[in-house]
Formats: C-alpha cells, sequence, structure tokens
C-alpha cells in the first residue's frame, strides 16, 4: 500500500491543525429539510492522497464544496495551510491554493482547450494595469508564458494535440482530463478532485492513475471523491467513508475493505 | 518565443485592416456629399459604439443588459445640463458625461449583482424605465417632453497653420465622432485580446467554475457594465451635441432592443460583428423609407429571418460563406467523379 511510509494520525483522533495542510472540524451543512453534512471532521495531511467515498447522496459532494468555498458550512471550522476558510469566497480561496475539478463537467464550451486552461490561469497574470489597453513588453512576457505553461498541462493531461478544439468538441474522457489541466492551471496546492474517473475506461482511468501518482510525487495533496473503488484503494494513503451525510469510518484502504460496517454500507452493496 | 512571433504576426495582419477601415471612413463624407446621407453617417457611429458598448457586456460578460438606452441618455442629458446650465466647457462635459454613464452602468451591475439571466434583464429594463421617466418628469431640469434645444456643436478647433475645424460642418462632426468610434473600438479590442477576455468568458460561459479558478465575477461584472455603459456616455454627449435638441423619448426603452438587435444580428461576442450590425441597421430602415409605413414591417421581417436563419449573426454568415468558397474546388471535384 502506498500509504505504509507515511504516518497516518490515529483514527477518530481530534484533528491536528499543526500536521495537517487542511483540517475541517465538526461541519455541518443542512438544504432545507436534508441534513448533507452532519458533524463531519477530517485531516488531510501534507503530500497524501485522502479519498472520500460513500454511497450516492452520502454528501460526498457536498462536503467537496464545502472545502472548496461554493458552500458555507452552518456550523464547525476549517482551516487550510493555517488560514480559517470559513466565510472565505470561493475566488479567494483559490489564492491560498486550493483548485478542484466538477463531477458534472463544467468546461467553458466554447472557447478552445488551450483557452480554458488560459483562462483558468487568471490569478497568475503580471501584466501592468496599462498595458491591458496598450500591449507592451510585459504583456507580451506574459503571454507567451502563460500560452507555454498552458500547452504544458494539456501536455501532461496527453490533450497536446487537441490545443485549439473547442472545448465542447472534445470527447468525453478527453473533457475530463481537460478539468484536471484547468485545475492544475491555478498552481494548487490541495487539489480536489470530483469523481474524476466517472464515464472514463480502463485505460483512460489508468492514465488518470498514473498523472495523480506524479502530482503527489510532486508535492501536491490531493482530495479525491470517487466511486470507482478499484483507484481509490490503488492511490489513497486514507479513505473517509460517509454515509446518510455522516462520518461512518476513517482508515486507510485496507481498514477499510476489512471494514464490517463499511462493506454493509458501500460495498457490500456494490458486489 | 515563436508564440511572440505569431502574436506579431497576428496584430500586424490587424493592423492592416485598421488601416483599410480608417481610409474608408476618411472617404466616406466625400462620397455622401448630402446632409441626408452625412446625418446617417453620424448616426452609424454613434450606433457603432452603443453596439460595441452593449456586446462587451453582453457579448463577452454575457450580462443581458437591456438598459443600455438608459446610459445613453443619461450621457446626452449630463453633457449638455452640465453646458447649458454651469457653463461648462463641452470636453469637461464629455469627459464627465463617460463618467457619469459608467458610474450609472456600475450601479445597477452592483445592485443587480445576484441576478442574471431574464432576471439581470428585467431589472436592468427597470432601470431604462426609471431613467426615461426621471428625464420626463424632472421638469424644473430637464424641461420633460418640451425639450432642451440650441445645444451647441462641440467648439471649433483652431490648430496653427491650418483653417479651423468646426463641427458645425457635418463632414468634421462625422471624423470627430468616428474616431472616438474608432478609439473606442480599438480600446475594446485590446482589452478583449488580453486575458480579460478569456476572463469575461469564463464568467458568461459558467460563474460557478470561473469562481474555482479564483475569478472574482461580481468585479469582473461590474468592470464590464462600467466599460460598456461609460462608451454609451459618450456616443450620448456626441448625440446631444450633433443633434442639437433633447427630447427624452430619444432614449425611451425600445432604444435598448434597437440596439440590441445590432449586437445579435452582427454577431454576439465579435467586436466587429456589432459593427455590421449597427452599420445595417442604421442604413437598411432608410433605404426602407420608400415603402412608408410598410418599412417597419419588412425591417421587422429581415430581423426575424436573421436570427431564424443566422443565429451567430452576420459574422457566423461570413464564416459560413467562407468556408463554402474554400471547399468549392473540391465539392465540384466529388460532384465529377458521381
Amino acid at each position: 500500500m502506498t500509504a505504509s511510509g507515511r504516518p497516518a494520525p490515529a483514527v477518530q483522533a481530534r484533528p491536528d491543525a499543526t500536521a495537517a495542510l487542511f483540517y475541517g472540524e465538526g461541519l455541518h451543512k443542512r438544504f432545507g429539510g436534508v441534513q448533507a453534512v452532519r458533524d463531519i471532521s477530517l485531516n488531510v495531511p501534507h503530500g497524501s492522497v485522502f479519498a472520500i467515498i460513500g454511497p450516492n447522496g452520502a454528501g460526498k459532494s457536498t462536503l467537496l464544496n464545502l472545502m472548496s468555498g461554493l458552500y458555507q458550512p452552518d456550523a464547525g471550522r476549517m482551516v487550510f495551510d493555517g488560514v480559517d476558510l470559513v466565510g472565505l469566497s470561493a475566488h479567494k480561496r483559490v489564492r491560498l491554493g486550493l483548485a478542484r475539478t466538477f463531477q458534472k463537467l463544467r468546461l467553458f464550451k466554447q472557447l478552445s482547450a488551450l483557452g480554458n486552461v488560459v483562462a483558468a490561469s487568471h490569478i497568475h497574470h503580471d501584466i501592468p494595469a496599462w498595458q491591458y489597453v496598450v500591449h507592451a513588453a510585459a504583456f507580451g512576457r506574459d503571454h507567451a508564458r502563460c500560452r507555454a505553461e498552458a500547452i504544458k498541462l494539456l501536455g501532461f493531461v496527453g490533450l497536446e494535440g487537441r490545443a485549439s478544439v473547442q472545448a465542447a468538441s472534445l470527447a468525453y474522457g478527453e473533457q475530463r482530463m481537460l478539468e484536471l489541466a484547468r485545475a492544475l492551471a491555478t498552481s494548487p496546492r490541495l487539489l480536489m478532485l470530483d469523481e474524476p474517473a466517472a464515464g472514463l475506461n480502463a485505460a483512460e482511468v489508468e492514465r488518470l492513475l498514473e498523472r495523480i501518482r506524479l502530482l503527489r510525487e510532486g508535492g501536491m495533496t490531493i482530495i479525491v471523491v470517487e466511486h470507482n473503488m478499484d483507484l481509490v484503494m490503488k492511490i489513497s494513503d486514507r479513505v473517509l467513508v460517509m454515509d446518510y451525510g455522516q462520518h461512518l469510518f476513517e482508515g486507510t484502504p485496507a481498514e477499510v475493505q476489512a471494514n464490517p460496517s463499511v462493506i454493509a454500507a458501500y460495498l457490500g452493496a456494490m458486489t | 518565443m515563436s508564440s511572440g512571433l505569431a502574436l506579431a504576426g497576428a496584430s500586424g495582419n490587424r493592423r492592416w485592416w485598421f488601416f483599410v477601415a480608417a481610409v474608408v471612413v476618411a472617404a466616406l463624407p466625400l462620397v455622401f456629399q448630402d446632409s441626408y446621407w452625412r446625418t446617417n453617417l453620424i448616426v452609424c457611429a454613434l450606433n457603432i459604439m452603443l453596439a460595441i458598448g452593449l456586446d462587451f457586456i453582453l457579448g463577452y460578460a454575457g450580462q443581458l443588459n437591456l438598459g443600455h438606452s438608459a446610459f445613453y441618455g443619461i450621457g446626452a442629458y449630463a453633457s449638455t445640463l452640465l453646458i447649458m446650465k454651469l457653463g461648462v466647457p463641452f470636453w469637461m462635459a464629455f469627459v464627465c458625461a463617460v463618467v457619469l454613464a459608467g458610474a450609472a452602468g456600475m450601479a445597477l451591475s452592483i445592485f443587480a449583482v445576484r441576478l442574471r439571466g431574464h432576471y439581470l434583464a428585467i431589472a436592468s429594463l427597470g432601470f431604462a424605465v426609471i431613467v426615461h421617466q426621471v428625464l420626463l418628469n424632472w421638469i424644473s431640469l430637464t424641461q420633460g417632453p418640451l425639450g432642451i434645444y440650441a445645444i451647441k456643436p462641440p467648439p471649433d478647433i483652431a490648430l496653427p497653420g491650418l483653417p479651423v475645424i468646426s463641427f458645425g460642418n457635418t463632414a468634421n462632426m462625422f471624423y470627430l465622432v468616428a474616431a472616438f468610434a474608432f478609439l473606442f473600438y480599438l480600446l475594446l479590442d485590446q482589452l478583449v485580446r488580453s486575458p480579460i477576455g478569456e476572463t469575461l468568458t469564463a464568467i458568461r460561459e459558467d460563474e460557478i467554475s470561473a469562481a474555482s479558478f479564483g475569478i472574482n465575477c461580481t468585479a469582473w461584472k461590474v468592470f464590464a457594465f462600467g466599460v460598456g455603459s461609460a462608451i454609451a456616455g459618450a456616443a450620448g454627449a456626441f448625440y446631444a451635441s450633433f443633434v442639437g435638441t433633447l427630447v427624452p423619448d430619444a432614449f425611451i426603452i425600445t432604444e435598448s432592443f434597437t440596439i440590441l438587435a445590432m449586437v445579435i444580428v452582427g454577431g454576439m461576442g465579435t467586436l466587429i460583428g456589432p459593427v455590421w450590425g449597427a452599420i445595417l441597421l442604421t442604413v437598411l430602415p432608410e433605404l426602407l423609407r420608400g415603402f412608408g409605413d410598410l418599412r417597419l414591417v419588412l425591417y421587422g421581417a429581415a430581423l426575424t429571418l436573421v436570427v431564424l436563419f443566422m443565429p451567430g449573426g452576420i459574422v457566423q454568415a461570413v464564416q459560413i460563406l467562407r468556408a463554402r468558397i474554400g471547399r468549392l474546388p473540391t465539392a465540384t471535384k466529388a460532384g465529377t467523379r458521381q
């Protein structure tokens, strides 16, 4: 298991603010009569791959939306690298180093693949205000740098030959990889992937796994919400299992696979 | 390095097109000598300003603004009242009108920031109605439906060694308005070719996605509204000084729909499209004048046909045509083979 070399925090211990890149404590979110997330605490160590699994409607995506700032929690704390996230809007969290992809693809369909990545590198532009009107040297440098970086990212996800294709015309698997490239364009320290393997064929899942491994080797911390158990078991250091918005179990992939309550709630239902 | 060269090449090509456009604009008043067509030329240039300003808000940032006539009216009344009531010099009043119209646009977008789509459309429409009603009923300031008369054209420009340039002359007035339309086009062109173009398009395509790449959607929408409505304010200031009279009904909400039609017919989300849309929808009604009341029916029918068969506007039609011409040789070859 990939988790072998890593000191994993004790299960169910109170999250420790100093060891974790991200930690959340007692998170709640209610939509009308539905308690989508109930008292979830999680502790994501630096450089780890942290998986969140659970049956449909378990609240995984809601939890991700709380972390990325699309929703604000009704109660609870969230700290990213020492910064309190509660109340901070999504666009500000990106500048801290959080990035995410969407389960339901949200590409800029009318832009090219390259345009999508360039649009996603919004926070990295280094142009004096007047050069937006009169394009001079700094503008040219920024333009060349952003394009080069975008092309490099497209190459990383295997879309280098598709840079000028409109996002809407890409094949589904390609669109998923473009989502990944866009999220990487913000140069995140914490990357949150919402069902990145949904709708991918076996070869594409294999490529995705390889990319995630490479990113993790590069020092990136990754949270992945996934239904593909094979992928989760292969890459994650720790797995949080949710059911009905609540914490069901947390541990290493091996512990999750052996836990009877998880099997009953989720794995058992699948086989 | 190569992308830098490609950029230089592209802008070189565009420079050539801008040069051609400047020559054509310079020649137009010489071709059209009578005051009727010269008036139409000036109206064309004003409408181009309005259309590209609205396109920046609607076609790029994706904000359905139906209140563009209000910013046009604010620019016209602000400059005229400053000149006639306070004796402010024309160009200072012009700058104030641009700033005021831009501020009104920003205020509307801040107020309507949580609204999008149909709701923003209704809010901006409401804003246009309010502005029109204020102009109509604040009689002590605007003289309401009686209107303001004898508004002077912009002051003469006297350059040493050259004859005095008077804007009472329709050709000179056209050059002035066309120069500003050109300037605003260049400004917007530079903006949309900068990363701002991608940022606004991202907001148009998907605000939630844009926010998750660090784009502050609210701030950028306010920016787009500010720029677009400021340009409408400039058009308003020129309109008043050119026509010489101001009545509130010049800025009634149907004017917003006319500007919207120019943007749609030309092609939203491109800058050159609304320019062609503005020219077509200014000239077409004039050409149809011979048909009397029937001209409105013809105008409406033409508009409907365009929206039905060319939803991407003139720009899309040209692209399709170009693709067809490009394919023509192979198509005939395939035909002969069969």
